[in-house]
């Protein structure tokens, strides 16, 4: 049996233990069949159990069997010679690639090329803090560059564009590497600014619609298309299960970025926007207003404890099996399957959001902003140009964003979509479409759809940063603390501050 | 037991010991240093004059605490253009900015109450709990040492640790607190404008009022034991003791403990970063959170200057007029 | 007699439940990190029954404990793996304690016996370097840094946490010395002593109980310090507070991990504590009771 054969039978085995169906003296036994020792399956069996965090431990690459493609091992050899002994280094958030690369992946790539790759995991604040450093002083203490969506355009001016290095030295281009494979709609949310293209798609993190597959059954309720069905549904549940359950949930810490992304949802998905075409706040007009008025609705679903959680707590919410259903981060999904760490293993269902009651068109809106209710916070992996060793920086970016990488990335337990459409295709991927496993990816083909046909985008300008990470948050914290009396206020008091910032 | 140690310290018996030593050294000391001109010079070189003795403070704080100001004052006349990835010189338009600037203000206030509330609260309490464990009966030892524990833990991991305790949802403080009654359903502490700063304040409280337990324990057993003897004798019952003798005697105990407690309180920055983000709103923003957020989050490295140096002066003038009040000499 | 006796057993109980108050947090955070990650949110909290694991500390230490297996060593590197930032906290709050009771040592010898001119306001001046706002030191400090190779190093952040303790350090330990009476100085100079031998073998062996409440706060705060290490080191190496920062992903927070990371982190700096815990209560007497 072929390693990848074994993976889809292992799998389904798996599969089949977690949901009941076997029970664990026979799913034992068939799992010896497989010629997989006890040793290995003892390792398997207690990593599965944790929940889809931190479990891309280097025993679970080593028991995945994962084999690189020749060609790759070689070219890699081939293009990195000049460059062995370098070492580049990287200040990521904590995210499952990071986290997947850094565990698990990169001992191959150093072992490949000889360059050594040091990589800094840290929380989202602490990540900018280090690209701000760097880059105000512009000495090169890092080589690649995490940039999330929010940050892009303010570091643009810092980094090295992609197509420019991919073309001007064919030596350093990996083959197959298929620019054009990165989903079209990624390419242009993440990664391009004023016409650079500011790194390659990493990962993409999105809104999608999830929901309690046993609570929506027992209601009789079905997955909204609309956004009143949406919030039908969750006052359907409220009404039926609260205190137990919840409607819904949400991520509204006050002066949090998490309150930001919660908000310009609601806000395009009532055809909203947040800048206008002349670059002026719009959030205050009467479509902001609509929206504001719905997601006051919403939230007299959701549990009290929601103003004081970002998106950590809201995932431990729907863990816990007090929420039924969200529009949020996708990637949160797989740690929900995992028995150990969640009440909801195998009961929670993922689709594309429902549809937005009416769109601002691009041209409509300011500074590139594209509304959609799939609000996305992906983010690149970019080249410094203060780096003192570009090239080998680019080699590594290649390859941790090559189609071969991704799909190890995303089988061992990753949680945020692929951003290569191929990715999405490959059988080791469908392989994991199974519940509880670590890191299931039976809510990619979801993820898939609703970056292709529902994703919003954040407006990329330099001053966003400020205005996404304090201006419109600490607000809307006032807001929700009850220190303003009714929406338009708010509204009105941020645009203040934000044509303010804007015009000076 | 250990305060009759701690008076020997101070005894004429141990000083007595200690001339012996002296004299006992001085007979060994011309032998093994007179001589050479070398140790001559050395030991003329290390006699009198402090400046050797103080030249690695001196070098340190030099190079590391002046540099950083000088570069500060600098700084705040300068502003970080993000356009083009450099300072440009702004004149005084940062401190304008920031005396304007309604969010320092309201930063200086949360700071300002943050800090009294702590202060009293760890006077307090640490005083109270100081007297408690004043005791040499069996177990104190112990419990001195337990209590010690808070101050192990990195403040931004404790942080994380009452974020944990009081999330509305699954905390186990709004669950105590609900089950008693005190509070209402929605549990929130850190999301409830009013509350929101007594919620940091708790975990300020846990962690450093033993802290201050610790030196305030090493004041008392170092009281003479005489005066509250013939206190005793004169009928004087345990409150009077306590104002009209320990208190005045600790009163530089006190102070001190003050000044070093203020300072750290005044820039405190852990706790509202991991806890609160200073929300809601900007109930928890502190001076010190404001000027991070300015200088990291968003590059404007010269207010963030300002603000900085603005935090630095009010805490000078203040620990200078403290420490005139305290008529605390060094 | 009876009355005081029954007083001592209210003090007692009154002083053992006011500690469990404090230690409690602590039990909690503990419990956490034996947790399943599960029961860390179940409500009512799970407080004493919960199924007990150590999967929390096998992930952080890349040790596992499984009782059938025997005790096995997992290939470490993985991300939640700390037993390498530990051992950094402890070489940096070590050597950084060492460094800090040297220098302050002798400048708080010299402070106390040779005065200066000014010395009121040199002391306050000392104690003011604590009062900058950390954010405000991290940026110069971090382009002196750069420029003398000592970013991302163990040197560097030895001397940036002795730099923040030295203040404190000088205060206590010059209070310390004040305390010694200046006749055995005096005595010993007459009879021709240098002052380096009087300060190493007659001040310094009396002044050793303050030396050591000194160390004791130095490397807690050295151990606890957080914004220093996260704003000069890179990828070299972290101490435990920066490394705690790892557990909070994108995808959630690993609570078990980050309370297994603490629990074990306190184990040393605790030792450290209970070692000198009888010189920690009377060293920090600060000589302020001299008038």
């Amino acid at each position: 049996m072929n390693p990848v054969d074994r993976k889809l039978w292992l799998a389904s085995l798996t599969d089949r233990f977690a949901r009941g169906q076997m029970d664990r003296r026979s799913f034992l036994r068939s799992a010896a069949k497989l010629g997989l020792g006890a040793g290995a399956l003892g390792a398997y069996s207690h990593l599965s159990a944790r929940s889809g965090l931190g479990l891309i431990s280097p025993a679970r690459a080593q028991e995945q069997n994962i084999e690189w493609p020749e060609d790759m091992t070689n070219w890699l050899k081939e293009a990195a010679k000049p460059f062995a002994g370098q070492t580049i280094r990287l200040a990521t958030e904590s995210t499952p690639p990071s986290n997947a690369i850094n565990s698990a992946l990169k001992g191959y790539f150093t072992e490949t090329t000889g360059i050594n790759v040091e990589i800094e995991t840290l929380p989202l604040e602490q990540v900018l803090q280090k690209l701000t450093l760097d880059v105000a002083s512009g000495l090169g203490t890092y080589d690649l560059y995490y940039l999330d969506q929010s940050w892009m355009a303010a570091f643009s001016g810092d980094v090295v564009d992609p197509r420019e290095k991919y073309e001007s030295n064919a030596d350093l281009a990996m083959p197959n590497y298929n620019i054009d494979d990165f989903l079209p709609a990624l390419v242009d949310g993440i990664s391009m600014y004023d016409g650079v293209m500011v790194g390659v798609p990493y990962d993409i993190p999105i809104f999608i619609q999830m929901y309690r597959r046993d609570l929506y059954e027992e209601l009789g309720l079905k997955p909204a298309t609309t956004m009143a069905e949406y919030l039908s549904n969750a006052q359907t549940i409220m009404k039926a299960k609260a205190p137990e359950i919840y409607g819904t949930t949400g991520q509204m810490k006050s002066g949090h970025y998490s309150l930001e992304c919660d908000w310009t949802c609601w806000l395009w998905a009532h055809g909203g926007s947040i800048f206008g075409p002349d670059g002026k706040f719009t959030g205050n007009d009467e479509a902001g207003i609509e929206a504001m008025n719905y997601w006051i609705e919403l939230k007299k679903n959701m549990p009290d404890a929601v103003t004081s959680w970002t998106w950590d707590g809201q995932g431990q919410s729907v863990a816990q099996g007090i929420a039924g259903q969200l529009i949020s981060w996708g990637e949160f999904f797989p740690s929900w399957d995992s028995p150990n760490g969640s009440n909801v293993a195998g009961l929670m269902e993922a689709t594309v959001p429902p549809k937005a009651n009416s769109l601002r068109a691009v041209d409509e809106t300011g500074y590139g902003e594209i509304p959609g209710v799939g609000h996305q916070g992906g983010s690149s992996l970019a080249v410094s140009r203060y780096s003192k060793s570009p090239d080998a920086a680019w080699l590594f970016a290649q390859w941790a964003t090559a189609p071969e990488t991704q799909v190890w990335i995303t089988v061992l337990g990753g949680g945020t979509g692929p951003t290569r459409s191929s990715v999405y295709d490959d059988p080791r991927v469908k392989a994991n479409a199974k519940v509880g496993i670590p890191g299931t990816t039976r809510h990619l083909d979801a993820v898939r759809e609703t970056i292709a046909n529902h994703m919003g985008s954040e407006p990329d300008l330099p001053e966003w940063t400020e205005i996404s990470n304090d201006i419109i948050p600490v607000e809307l914290g006032r807001f929700w603390a009850g220190e303003y009396d009714d929406p338009k206020t708010v509204m009105d008091t941020i645009k203040q501050s934000v044509d303010n910032l804007l015009a000076s | 037991m250990a305060r009759t140690e701690a008076m020997t310290i101070r005894s004429g018996l141990q000083i007595a010991h200690a001339g012996d030593l002296t004299g006992r050294m001085a007979a060994d000391v011309p032998p093994s240093m007179g001589g050479a001109a070398r140790s001559t010079r050395r030991r003329k070189f290390l006699s009198d004059t402090p400046w050797p003795w103080l030249a690695p403070l001196i070098t340190m704080l030099g190079v590391f605490a002046l540099y950083p100001l000088f570069y500060n004052i600098w700084l705040s006349f300068q502003e970080f253009l993000p356009r083009r990835r450099s300072l440009e010189y702004v004149g005084f338009e940062n401190w304008a900015t920031m005396f304007a600037d309604s969010r320092m203000w309201e930063a200086l206030q949360v700071t300002l109450l943050y800090t009294g509330i702590c202060l009293a609260i760890q006077i307090v309490l640490g005083m109270i709990l100081a007297l408690l464990l004043d005791s040499d009966a069996p177990g104190f030892g112990l419990l001195r040492g337990v209590l010690t524990l808070t101050l192990v833990v990195p403040p931004a991991i404790t942080g994380m640790m009452f974020l944990l305790m009081e999330d509305p949802q699954f905390g186990l403080l709004p669950f105590v607190l609900k089950s008693l009654g005190i509070m209402d359903g929605s549990g929130a502490i850190l999301s409830d404008p009013t509350l929101a700063l007594w919620g940091v304040i708790l975990a300020d409280v846990w962690q450093w009022t033993p802290f201050m337990v610790l030196i305030f324990l090493a004041g008392l057993r170092a009281l003479p034991k005489e005066p509250f003897e013939s206190a005793m004798i004169d009928g004087a019952n345990v409150f009077q003791t306590f104002t009209r003798l320990t208190l005045p005697m600790m009163w530089k105990v006190i102070a001190i403990a003050v000044l070093i407690r203020g300072i750290d309180l005044f820039r405190m920055f852990d706790y509202v970063y991991v806890m609160t983000s200073g929300g809601p709103g900007t109930a928890t923003y502190t001076l010190s959170l404001y000027a991070w957020q300015q200088t990291f989050s968003f590059i404007k490295w010269g207010y963030g200057a300002a603000l900085s140096l603005f935090t630095l002066f009010i805490i000078v003038v203040s620990a200078n007029l403290f420490v005139w009040a305290a008529k605390l000499k060094w | 007699m009876m009355g005081s006796t029954s007083r001592e057993v209210v003090r007692a109980v009154v002083a053992w439940l006011l500690v469990a108050l404090f230690a409690f947090p602590i039990y909690y955070w503990i419990t956490v990190a034996f947790k399943p990650e599960r029961d860390i949110f179940a409500l009512p909290p799970k407080l004493f029954d919960f199924n007990w694991n150590l999967s929390s500390f096998e992930e952080v230490f890349g040790i596992s404990f499984g009782f059938d297996k025997g005790l096995e060593v997992l290939p470490g590197g993985g991300n939640f793996y700390m037993l390498p930032n530990l051992w950094a906290s402890i070489v940096i709050a070590v050597l950084s304690t060492l460094l800090t009771v040297i220098v302050a040592t002798l400048a708080s010898y010299a402070l106390s016996r040779m005065r200066i001119r000014g010395q009121h306001h040199f002391v306050f001046f000392v104690l003011s370097t604590r009062m900058m706002p950390p954010v405000a030191i991290a940026i110069p400090m971090f382009f002196i840094y750069k420029n003398f190779g000592l970013l991302d190093t163990y040197t560097g952040i030895i001397l940036a946490h002795a730099l923040m303790n030295l203040p404190l350090a000088v205060l206590l330990l010059k209070s310390f010395f004040d305390d010694i009476p200046t006749e055995i100085d005096e005595a010993a100079l007459i009879d021709g002593a240098s002052r380096v031998l009087i300060f190493r073998k007659i001040v310094m062996p009396m002044a050793l109980g303050g030396v050591a409440a000194t160390a004791v706060l130095c490397f807690v705060f050295s151990w606890t310090e957080f914004l220093f290490v996260l704003t000069l080191t890179q990828t070299s190496f972290k101490t435990v507070p920066v490394a705690a920062s790892t557990f909070v992903t994108s995808t959630g927070t690993a609570w078990g991990n980050m309370a297994a990371l603490g629990t074990a982190a306190m184990i040393p700096a605790f030792i450290f504590i209970l070692l000198v815990q009888r010189n920690l209560v009377r060293g920090l007497t600060l000589g302020s009771l001299k008038q």
